[in-house]
């Protein structure tokens, strides 16, 4: 079952946008619940995003875009 | 049924320095850290994060704004059999601890007959390229490279970050570590992403002074460290379109420095550019030009070409720090006036 890798909406307090500065891990790469995966920066602040799952992953959203609290970055197969 | 899956563990050059530290630390209680928010700030370019959560302040040591003092403390305490890694935050502050650097940390081996060994690994950051202007912006390679006593690497990407902190580490003899802030993968520094790449998670080492080719190639040889190495793959890249093939070396280390290999590049490619943003005036670019030359200058189908920085204090505004920087198109322009 597949499960989505969400920006947590508690992540920053802010309603600003943030970015992925990079996938830690690429398309298809298995991973284990917990790891990070990619990094995102909010106002030159940066976050861990981890697994929330085992498995491979599927990426939705490239480094560089541009990202909002709750979203859907990448998916666990 | 056997599926093959890929373990890409990709990191940033500032997680990788942070592992390879931790994973010391766990096996070497003499090794600490200290600096300027190197502690719960996890340093202002990442690169101990995680570490004072897991070490706490005894260990990981946030320090007042006074390198002259603690830079001088971590000298002392290597004399006295700890190995501490201390961060001067930008390398362009120097200034105020350089009696610490070049005449304790580099000679007292020497002046104590080799009695004392000083294990300093001093990391700091460099290179420019956002808007900090002349006085966070320098790389000074040449400057911490001239003086003898000390070594001194610099990774172009995350593998080779975590092997020479390793190395840099279990190294009886200082260690100048230069980093470059835009493949530190900090965002707002500006990332590169190729210096992202795979790092086991296992310690390993990658040896001070030995040079990499991370591009092969049968035209022209161009030499670079830091910054220069992604510039130079570029570079490459934008020549291969035009059906020349060049070999790319990352020098990784300035001290020692491994002339050898650029010599054996330049044997089979008769042609050298070497690129450095540090000040092009009696630098790592003369240096290697001159080692080549001293080597076989009959080896040389045409005259070296240097793309360095310009011998000028690094500008503020944006447009005319861009102009001074080294970059891809720069260096494709020099092997053009070569074959003219």
């Amino acid at each position: 079952m597949a499960v989505d890798i969400i920006v947590p909406k508690d992540l920053w307090e802010e309603e600003v946008e943030g970015v992925i500065v990079a996938w830690l891990t690429e398309e298809g790469a298995s991973v284990r619940k917990g790891d990070v995966v990619a990094e995102i920066m909010v106002k030159k602040v940066q976050f861990d995003i981890l697994a929330p799952a085992e498995g491979r992953v599927r990426i939705l959203k490239k480094a560089d875009e541009i990202i909002r609290k709750g979203d859907v970055i990448g998916r666990i197969e | 049924m056997t599926t093959v899956t890929s373990n890409v563990r990709k990191q940033t050059i500032a997680r990788a320095m942070a592992e390879a530290i931790a994973q010391e630390m766990r096996t070497d209680p003499r090794v600490f850290v200290m600096g300027e928010d190197i502690g719960q700030l996890g340093g202002v370019f990442g690169n101990t994060r995680g570490l004072f959560e897991e070490f706490g302040p005894e260990r990981v040591r946030d320090t007042p704004i006074s390198e002259t003092a603690f830079i001088g403390a971590a000298v002392g305490a290597a004399a006295d059999g700890m190995r501490p890694v201390v961060e001067l935050m930008f390398v362009d502050f120097f200034g105020v601890c350089m009696d610490a650097i070049y005449n304790l940390m580099a000679k007292n081996t020497y002046f104590s007959g080799g009695k004392l060994s000083i294990p300093v690994v001093l990391m700091t950051a460099t290179g420019g390229g956002y808007s900090d202007a002349g006085q966070h912006s320098q790389c000074l390679h040449a400057t911490f490279a001239h003086l003898p006593g000390m070594k001194v690497v610099a990774p172009s990407n995350a593998y080779d970050a975590k092997g020479l902190m390793i190395s840099a580490i279990r190294d009886d003899n200082p260690v100048i570590y230069l980093f470059h802030k835009a493949l530190q993968g900090m965002g707002w520094l500006g990332t590169e992403p190729a210096s992202i790449v795979h790092v086991p998670e296992e310690a390993y080492t990658v040896p001070i002074g030995k040079a990499a080719t991370v591009r092969e190639g049968r035209d022209v040889t161009i030499v670079g460290i830091t910054s220069g190495v992604h510039h130079a793959l570029k570079a490459a890249e934008q020549l291969e379109q035009k059906g020349v093939s060049a070999e790319v070396i990352d020098l990784r280390s300035l001290v020692p420095l491994d002339r050898e290999h650029v010599i054996n590049s330049v044997r089979k490619t008769g042609r050298l550019i070497v690129v450095d943003e540090d000040y092009q005036s009696y630098g790592v670019t003369g240096e290697i030009i001159a080692s080549v030359v001293e080597a076989d200058i009959s080896m040389l189908k045409s005259p070296p070409k240097r793309v360095a920085y310009p011998d000028i204090p690094i500008p503020f505004s944006r447009p005319m720090e861009q102009w001074a920087l080294p970059n891809p198109a720069k260096i494709v322009a020099a092997y053009e006036s070569m074959v003219k």
